[in-house]
């Protein structure tokens, strides 16, 4: 073993650079990205913090002042009931999050789990779940959300409605849960399946990789691998999909407030805002550009961030 | 045959085939392969690429891909039969009593994890270690293999090595859990040739410091030469030759392994001198000839050979030396 040390040392002070911190580095050079992420981070905080710092009340008449135009008083106007519409962007910024990340991160659990189960098993899991998959993305989205407001809603009010009765809680008459509840579930039930389709797409690449067989020659268990190995390596494609999906999911939500099976007036959506700003834009044309403009915006930042995330986690795609 | 006491024998392999799935029904692939090896030995394993050499060794450990399974045999390991075994009893012996090292370290280590928790994993799992303990041996074992500055090493993320390292790394993972039986799958193909060397030193070293067996796997007959005891060749799924090293070098008897042998080239070769080649390709599994399957680029082919497959006999006079093959005598008058 003398021949031991003639192999130089590659790497000494310097810290090791995960991929992670490689990617990063990429991303960090990426302008459009950039401006994606920070306008996101803008509007997730405006989600967050956004409702406490406005100077209106969401809800908050004023009929003195109703149809203004943009001033310093009322930065985006206000509407026909003379509500602030700033205020009003701002807290759909927080149902449009709520929204997103919710459906989203149901959908990515049910997605992951179903893809790497179907991908890492095999048959007969496999058979099943792309079924499911294919038969849930062959079902129009905006007729299966339609079908399940109109069908589930009443239903679900009523049933609230006699629990109210009997009980006398206030929380039974908080029927905006019940649009959040439709909202979220339906939505999941319908962005599941491009998560699931991906994922065992990379599992079944990940899977057939040596390191997958050296794993399993160390005895290492099916769980283990699972978790340990073959998710984490398929995480790439998977981020840069969320980052899509957020998008996405947030443009569905005002899509269905906008037709009115999303979320419920009075609570505030850029979807029903847009739907309430076309039937008077010829005179008052802020009440549809100013949600218009924000849903815009935010639709745009997270497609640049997916983007720049794909090239920075996949450099081998890029030109 | 050597030391034919069953208790010196670590692993003991009979008959065992291996089939592979084609749209026209089983092929078979690895065809009823006897093998052995003792405890504290050394087997080399040698044969041509595709004539089923790392299919028998993953597949004692049922690490076959999909489409490819043992039709029968048993594989004894320590007087327990893999085949037999539960999954879970299984998992114990992989990584735990037999340490595997895989042929291109490249892409043999997750890419996303560092070196460290890969060579913690199996302490974790089959030594029960705590997080910190199995730290503390990996450090250990990094330096075992002859890598700098392991405290700082264990931090590195396969990337950042190079390919003799990271097969150090590999090598160290199989070894782990110090098991009976290391088996090495042409760990040096991907590397370079002086790195091979190391390798070989490396793994030389550390044999005779754990007192293991190991089955080494490759296709280069004369890197081995010094590391190993016994060699057995393959060839299309069969033992043609099973000898001591030195006697196989010195008299090989099976025309294939001579042909393997001529073709290593020599420094006293004519410079502008072909290379040794053996005619042909070895058969697809599927598509074996009646008879000896290296007949039909056999040099010394007989009648006999194409019409009846001849079986792995003593030499003559070497008891321990053993080759299927009818013109073996003639081959030694050659010789």
């Amino acid at each position: 073993m003398s021949a031991v040390q003639t192999e130089p040392a590659t790497l000494s002070e310097e810290p090791p650079v995960s991929l992670w911190r490689d990617a990063w580095y990429r991303l960090k050079r990426n302008r459009l990205a950039i401006f994606g992420l920070c306008v996101i981070v803008l509007l997730a905080f405006t989600a967050i913090f956004g409702p406490y710092l406005t100077p209106y009340d969401f809800l908050g008449q004023d009929l003195e002042a109703r149809n203004q135009a943009p001033s310093f008083a009322h930065l985006f106007g206000t509407d026909d009931l003379g509500r602030d519409v700033f205020s009003r962007v701002v807290y759909g910024t927080r149902t449009a999050f709520l929204v997103a990340v919710v459906v989203t991160a149901i959908a990515l659990v049910i997605g992951t789990v179903l893809g790497a189960v179907a991908g890492f098993f095999g048959n007969p899991f496999d058979r099943v779940i792309m079924w499911l998959t294919d038969v849930t993305m062959s079902v129009p989205n905006l007729l299966l959300v339609v079908v399940i407001n109109a069908s589930l809603k009443t239903p679900i009010a009523q049933w609230m409605e006699a629990r109210y009765l009997e009980t006398l809680n206030p929380f039974y008459r908080e029927t905006v849960w019940i649009d959040f509840l439709l909202v979220f579930g339906s939505m999941a039930l319908i962005s599941w399946p491009p998560y699931a389709r991906l994922v065992r797409a990379q599992v079944l690449s990940i899977r057939s990789r040596p390191y997958i067989t050296a794993a399993q020659a160390l005895g290492l268990s099916n769980r283990i691998i699972l978790t340990r190995y073959v998710i984490p390596n398929a995480l790439g494609p998977l981020i840069v999909a969320v980052s899509a999906g957020l998008g996405t999911a947030m443009v569905l939500e005002s899509a269905f407030s906008f037709l009115g099976v999303g979320v419920n007036p009075p609570t505030p959506s850029w979807g029903n805002m847009i739907s309430d700003g076309l039937r008077v834009w010829q005179h008052y044309p802020h009440l549809l550009a100013a949600p218009a403009a924000v849903l815009g915006l935010a639709s745009v930042a997270f497609s640049f961030l997916g983007d720049g995330l794909n090239d920075a986690l996949n450099p081998r795609g890029s030109k | 045959m050597t030391g034919t006491k069953t208790e010196n024998r670590l692993l003991d392999v009979k008959g065992l085939t291996v089939e592979i799935e084609t749209r026209s029904g089983p092929a078979v692939i690895v065809d009823g392969i006897d093998l052995h090896v003792d405890r504290g030995e050394t087997l080399g394993v040698v044969g041509e690429s595709g004539c089923g050499k790392s299919l028998t060794m993953l597949s004692l450990m049922r690490l076959l891909p999909n489409k490819i399974h043992v039709a029968k045999g048993e594989a004894h390991f320590d007087g327990r039969d893999l085949q037999k075994m539960s999954n879970r009893e299984l998992r114990k012996v992989r990584g735990g009593d037999i340490g595997f090292v895989f042929q291109d370290p490249m892409t043999s280590l997750n890419p996303v994890m560092r070196i460290g928790e890969q060579l913690a994993e199996p302490l974790i799992y089959h030594r029960g270690m705590s997080k910190k303990e199995a730290r503390a041996r990996a450090v250990e074992l990094l330096r075992l293999v002859g890598i700098p500055g392991p405290e700082q090493r264990i931090e590195a993320y396969p990337h950042e090595l190079s390919g003799g390292m990271r097969q150090r790394v590999m090598i160290a993972i199989g070894l782990a859990c110090e098991p009976k039986l290391l088996i090495a799958d042409e760990p040096t193909t991907a590397l370079d040739v002086t790195i091979q060397a190391q390798i070989v030193d490396l793994v030389k070293g550390l044999r005779e410091k754990l007192g293991m067996s190991v089955v080494w796997i490759t296709h280069d007959l004369a890197l081995i030469a010094g590391l190993v005891d016994r060699v057995i060749v393959l060839y299309a799924g069969t033992v043609v030759e099973d000898a001591p090293v030195d006697e196989l070098y010195a008299h090989p008897r099976h025309p294939y392994t001579r042909g393997l042998l001529a073709s290593i080239p020599k420094l006293s070769d004519q410079p502008a001198s072909r290379l040794n080649s053996i005619g042909g390709t070895p058969p697809e599994p599927g598509r074996r000839p009646q008879g000896c399957p290296f007949a039909p680029r056999c040099p010394l082919a007989m009648d006999i050979c194409r019409t009846h497959v001849p079986k792995l006999e003593p030499v003559a006079a070497a008891g321990s030396h053993r080759t299927a093959c009818f013109a073996a005598e003639k081959a030694r008058e050659a010789a």
